[in-house]
């Protein structure tokens, strides 16, 4: 019954988003509409290719989806998802895995304890402040 | 298994500075106003935000910072978000050249700049953020708020090492209206522009009008400030901005056909012909839209 609904439902749904978010992706300025914004300026000059852009605006329901599964709270996710600049959303969206997260851990470190420690001692890293 | 390390991670090298760095920053630097917290947990990320933003007069705490940028399934904090995070408390994050020329130039101007670092070899990553306070070319240190110390004097090869892993990742965090040092006009145009789509037109115009008058060249500075005047209903300021930005760059059909659309909401339809036939006659996305609007004039 689930799939069912489904099957009719995410066509329609699809179609939908793509319609309403076309119109902001690739052509501004009919006639009478306002005047060209800065943003839109910028991506045709650095011709940043429609797939791109509908790439960019799908990438922030995707975003969103991805940091409530990183345990974001999700009264905060909306406002976090709208800071991003659509170059930001998209890299987000594309590789939020591989993306380093600054956290400075070190207790997984002690395996390799040795071995930093000595490229401390030459000026390599900054693992351990004692060395200094 | 050490020496292939080494060879892999190459040595640590005393950054080299350009002759023009040398003679513009003073032999040593401590930006004393920038307050410290020290982080708990993962949360370098927060601690950082809450010391350049405070740094610069917003009202913010480490508290309210967390549920905004930390990643609890990451344990830790993303760089786009941090960049976010900053347009959110309405300040501007302006990403700065990776090298050591504009990271002093940076911290003489009085920015404190965050940086990105991998303090531990590739291999093992510790990624972490800090914050640049100052330096000291007498004795090749750099200062930094990081982690649980305040102050912290790390020789500039040593944090060179550790930021180059992270292709030497930096940004300021700078209110509208104060721009980078270092910067070009290009990128330093992008990051306000990010800005304006999150915080609007009325935020961001003091930074455009700061822009055109540091990068007077710039006409795409001028097409920008031309719409946030417009924004603010400012139509005159608006005119005169796109009209300097054809007057930079007479082959710009967008500033062409702004300046035509603006001229026709005034009602000034003879100005509003001659400028969207400018835009009309340049090759380009914005040719279609030109003709369309003369069409319909």
């Amino acid at each position: 019954m689930m799939n069912t609904l489904c099957r009719y439902l995410s066509p329609l749904l699809i179609t939908a988003l793509v319609l309403t978010s076309l119109p902001v992706a690739a052509a501004p300025a009919t006639p009478g509409a306002g005047l060209i914004t800065t943003q839109e300026a910028l991506k045709a000059e650095r011709s940043v290719e429609d797939r791109a852009r509908i790439h960019e605006i799908l990438a922030r329901d995707d975003v969103q989806q991805q940091l409530v599964a990183q345990g974001v709270d999700p009264a905060e996710v909306k406002a976090r998802v709208a800071a991003l600049s659509d170059a930001e959303a998209a890299r987000m969206a594309d590789q939020l895995d591989q993306l380093p997260a600054g956290a400075s851990v070190v207790g997984a470190l002690f395996a390799v304890f040795v071995i930093l420690l000595i490229t401390d001692i030459l000026g390599l890293t900054d693992v351990y402040p004692f060395t200094r | 298994m050490l020496l292939s390390m080494l060879l892999l991670t190459g040595c640590a090298t005393t950054p080299q500075l350009s002759e023009a760095t040398r003679q513009q920053v003073p032999e040593r630097v401590l930006l004393e106003g920038v307050p410290f917290h020290a982080q708990r947990d993962y949360q370098c990320g927060p601690a950082s935000l809450a010391m350049v933003l405070q740094a610069q007069g917003a009202k913010v705490d480490v508290d309210t910072l967390i549920p905004q940028v930390f990643l609890p399934g990451r344990q830790g904090s993303v760089q786009p978000e941090m960049l976010a995070t900053v347009r959110r408390h309405g300040h501007i994050p302006f990403r700065i050249a990776p090298n050591f020329d504009s990271l002093l130039t940076e911290i003489a101007a009085g920015h404190p700049v965050v940086v990105m670092q991998n303090l531990s070899l590739p291999a093992w990553p510790v990624w972490h953020y800090a914050v640049a306070i100052g330096f000291d070319l007498d004795e090749q240190t750099l200062t930094l708020h990081s982690g649980m110390t305040a102050k912290r004097s790390v020789a500039f090869s040593r944090f060179d090492a550790t930021w180059a892993r992270s292709d030497r990742w930096a940004f300021v965090a700078l209110p509208p209206g104060a721009l980078p040092a270092s910067l070009e006009a290009e990128p330093a145009l992008q990051a306000i522009a990010d800005f304006e789509r999150v915080q609007g037109a009325a935020a961001s115009l003091p930074a455009w009008e700061a822009l055109v008058v540091r990068y007077s060249g710039s006409a795409m500075g001028y097409f920008a400030l031309g719409n946030a005047r417009h924004a603010n209903g400012d139509s005159e300021g608006a005119e005169q901005a796109f009209a300097q930005a054809v007057a930079q760059e007479p082959e710009m059909a967008v500033a062409w056909l702004n300046l035509g659309l603006l001229h026709r909401e005034q009602g000034e339809t003879r100005q509003a012909r001659q400028a969207l036939q400018n835009a009309a006659a340049l090759p380009g996305p914005w040719q279609q839209p030109a003709l369309e609007a003369l069409a319909a004039l």
